[in-house]
């Protein structure tokens, strides 16, 4: 029987001639072992532009004393700015504010994406649930320079909203961007309302991904809900709710641009997170090698971070595996 | 003839007095029109080779800096006709801008690709030292050289601080755009209130609240803190002050070291680039600390305060005076381009602000003193124009120094650097800033012209604004902190041959 695909033989195409020519000439392209390659060559070369070849710059200049402003060439100093970064006691400080920004920011956002997107899949008939969503939706979708300069003025002092509140319910007016023990948690709270909408997302996502076919069986099966929980949806969305989470996390650990809109890394340096810090030493400073240095650093902890996922992601694969 | 002398002799006395008579009927009463190029004919330079070409211009400026448009907007309101007429050329200017943060580093990821993207740019002047040194903009010795127009005699404080790199050398690379130095805005309509003339007076044993510019001449910071002190009453949401103690920029370090360096505290030795002992003192301590006291009478949320934000709480009607920069003196009064009341929403209009001197500092002697801090920023040329475009650039900036250029410049509220100009008795009545700008020009001094200006100002930035927030409560930490980073940052670059104390390893914030 002719097949879909063997052109000259299948019936549809009788009378039609055979190509020739230029058709012929891809045809034989096609076949070819070249032919992969050549379709992976435009995003290969891409890749190569943009990624590859800045990422090899950086991690040579990360080697170089290289400041733009000065009159001096750049002198190759081997591990020395990783060595500086390695003694420097700021370094410290400024990845456990970091690390504290981006577990509570992303623990959060977590939680409440999971509790929400639990609520909004169990509510498939509530009336205006897609534009309740739509809404949701949209601090993600907002651009941080935006939202950074809403809530710079949503949180100010003498005219913004949110003290206008404080100030109604209990008479009070807080400074929450310049107080010392405010600024970082103000900070935390507009990150998780502009990211928990993508936890969300991804929950959605994930319980989607859950076979309608289990459900119901558990269903039949009176399975309490907890248990539905862990033993159906779980195994089945952990794949997309973790790689959510990855990416949440990895994003967080660069966050840059909301600190330095609201509090400029302050008050002092509180707010003052790896990113910020790593733009300060390459864009104010322009210490190209130790900016290049931290990047470097930075990008070994984002491998890390989703190596760490990765293993947590197939733990069970891989423990039954080695029994 | 020199250029002061072609300064004096256009801006004559009786010049600058009638067009200042017609400034004081109308502030647009000075007339640009057809006269105006006819006037200025004489000083074009004869045949320009760029003749019949039509040349595009981008000046690089400070967004939201009223000075710097002013720049731009003079460019093409008066010198593209100036130049068709004189030089024979057609020009088109741009202005590309960014605020005072990231000005720099606008500036600075163009110029390092070589480009002339920024023809002219209005640097600050602490930047210098990092244009000069990589070789991006234009050394302007040669070129005086060859225009004399452009030799202009500009007050000390300019010249040092706008033109010179390095510091006490004669090697020039800016002109100045504007002048700037730190201004008192006062609310005459509360000072002059005779009800609170009475109470401050009932509560301060016969003092009264200053009235004139000569009065608020005598006011030293104690007094001052009196008065500010009388007038906060967050009841009524009004309070006494504000100065600018936000990390942004270099916000908090210009409106602290007036403290500190009017009772003789330094920031550092130039010659030797020792931070270290000079700048973490006592006295520089005790300032610090003094500016940090402030915060008490100021509204809440003062400690995020930079300019835009001072001009708001001002305008609103919510602070009683105000220390902020003399070029925001039409801002500050709410005051529009002809005089009258920019924004009707607000409750202070141009009649109910007075300008004077900051307050002095009482010294030993019972003298006072005011060392202040100078903004203000210089006109600096991309090293990598063509010909053409410096050409253009040049004969702009001989345009600039004009003496009717330069009147219609204040006019407009610019403060101008030409001593000539500045030091004419009409001068002050230009405009309402104009008199304090004047007083405390020579009673204002720079900072660092350093190539490592950025890091140096943000070790600093953070450091003093970590105690203005609490972050630390030892004012002397945050001087030991500074010096220390900054020590280390001028001895990395080998600007300095002063090692970080081993002292140094043990402090942080």
């Amino acid at each position: 029987m002719a097949q879909i695909g063997t052109f000259p033989d299948h019936p549809a195409l009788k009378g039609i001639a055979p190509p020739r020519g230029r058709l012929a000439g891809l045809r034989s392209i096609e076949g070819s072992r070249a032919f992969p390659a050549l379709l992976l060559a435009p995003i290969m070369i891409f890749f190569l532009v943009w990624n590859v070849v800045p990422l090899v710059w950086l991690l040579g200049v990360s080697f170089y004393k290289y400041k733009v402003t000065s009159s001096r060439e750049p002198a190759y100093v081997g591990f020395d700015n990783f060595t500086d970064l390695w003694r420097s006691s700021e370094i410290w400080g400024l990845i456990g504010r970091t690390l504290t920004f981006m577990v509570t920011s992303v623990g959060l956002a977590t939680l409440l994406g999971v509790l929400l997107g639990l609520l909004f899949w169990g509510s498939g008939k509530m009336p205006g649930r897609r534009l309740a969503l739509t809404l949701l939706f949209t601090p993600m979708v907002l651009p941080p320079i935006a939202v950074g300069t809403f809530y710079r003025l949503i949180y100010e002092p003498s005219f913004g909203v949110v003290n206008h509140f404080t100030q109604a319910v209990i008479g009070r007016r807080f400074d929450f961007l310049g107080d010392k023990n405010l600024a970082f948690g103000a900070t935390i709270a507009v990150d998780v309302w502009m990211w928990t909408p993508f936890m969300i997302l991804m929950t959605l996502a994930a319980l989607g991904s859950v076979p309608k076919a289990e459900l119901e069986a558990a269903e039949v099966d009176r399975l309490p809900w907890l248990k539905r929980l862990w033993y159906i949806v779980l195994p089945h969305g952990k794949f997309i709710l973790m790689l959510g989470i990855l990416l949440r996390t990895i994003d967080a650990f660069k966050t840059t641009d909301l600190p330095y809109l609201m509090t400029n890394g302050g008050p002092g340096n509180l707010t003052e997170f790896v990113g910020l810090s790593l733009y300060r030493t390459g864009f104010e400073a322009f210490q190209m090698g130790d900016a290049s240095a931290l990047a470097v650093v930075t990008l070994l902890v984002a491998i890390a971070f989703t190596s760490i996922y990765l293993y947590v992601l197939n733990y069970r694969e891989t423990r039954a595996q080695l029994t | 003839m020199s250029s002061t002398e072609m300064l004096r002799s256009r801006a004559s006395r009786r010049w600058l007095l009638k067009a200042a008579a017609g400034a004081g009927v109308a502030v647009s009463g000075l007339n640009f029109g057809p006269g105006y190029s006819r006037r200025l004919r004489a000083s074009a330079q004869g045949d320009s080779p760029l003749a019949g070409q039509t040349i595009d211009m981008t000046i690089l400026g400070i967004a939201g800096w009223p000075p710097s448009r002013l720049g731009v907007d003079m460019a093409t309101e008066l010198f593209k006709p100036y130049a068709q007429e004189n030089y024979g050329y057609d020009v088109n200017f741009a202005f590309e801008e960014a605020p005072f943060e990231s000005l720099f580093q606008k500036a600075a990821t163009s110029l390092q690709s070589g480009s002339a993207q920024y023809n002219i740019i209005i640097s600050d002047s602490q930047w210098l030292g990092a244009l000069a040194e990589p070789g991006w903009i234009v050394q302007l010795n040669d070129i005086i050289a060859e225009n004399p127009d452009l030799d202009i005699k500009f007050t000390d404080t300019a010249q040092q601080a706008y033109r010179v790199y390095p510091d006490g050398s004669d090697q020039l690379w800016g002109f100045p755009q504007e002048g700037d130095t730190i201004a008192l805005f006062v609310r005459q309509d509360l000072f002059s209130d005779q009800a609170e003339r009475d109470a401050y007076m009932a509560a301060h044993d016969g003092e009264d609240l200053p009235q004139t510019f000569e009065e608020w001449e005598e006011v030293d910071i104690d007094r001052y803190e009196r008065i500010i002190s009388f007038f906060t009453r967050p009841d009524e949401n009004l309070y006494g002050t504000a100065l600018q103690w936000s990390k942004v920029y270099d916000f908090v370090s210009c409106y602290s070291y007036p403290f500190m360096w009017s009772n003789g505290g330094e920031a550092w030795d130039a010659a030797t680039g020792q931070v270290e002992g000079i700048l973490d003192t006592e006295v520089n301590a005790t300032g610090l600390a003094r500016s940090k006291k402030f915060l008490d009478y100021a509204p809440p949320g003062a400690t995020n305060y930079g300019i835009a934000e001072e001009v708001d709480v001002f305008t609103s009607g919510t602070i009683a005076t105000c220390l902020q920069w003399s070029a925001l003196g039409p801002q500050m009064r709410n005051q529009n381009a002809e005089g009258g009341v920019a924004d009707e929403a607000r409750p202070v209009s141009p009649d109910d602000v007075l300008i004077v001197a900051p307050p002095g500092f009482r010294q030993a002697d019972d003298s006072l003193n005011r060392v202040y801090t100078l903004g203000g920023q210089p006109w600096v040329l991309n090293a990598f124009n063509d010909e053409a475009h410096l050409q253009v650039a040049i004969d702009y900036m001989k345009f600039w120094y004009l003496p009717e250029t330069q009147l219609e410049f204040s006019r407009r509220g610019g403060n101008t650097a030409v001593e000539a100009v500045l030091n004419d008795p009409a001068y002050e009545d230009l405009q309402p800033h104009f008199r304090s700008y004047k007083y405390m020009i020579t009673r204002s001094r720079d900072f660092w012209h350093d190539p490592n200006y950025a890091e140096m100002l943000a070790a600093q930035q953070e450091a003093w604004g970590a105690y203005m927030t609490d972050v630390i409560d030892d004012p002397m930490l945050a001087l030991q902190y500074t010096a220390c980073q900054q020590q280390g940052i001028l001895y990395d670059a080998e600007r300095s041959e002063i090692e970080p104390s081993e002292a140094c390893a043990d402090i942080s914030i």
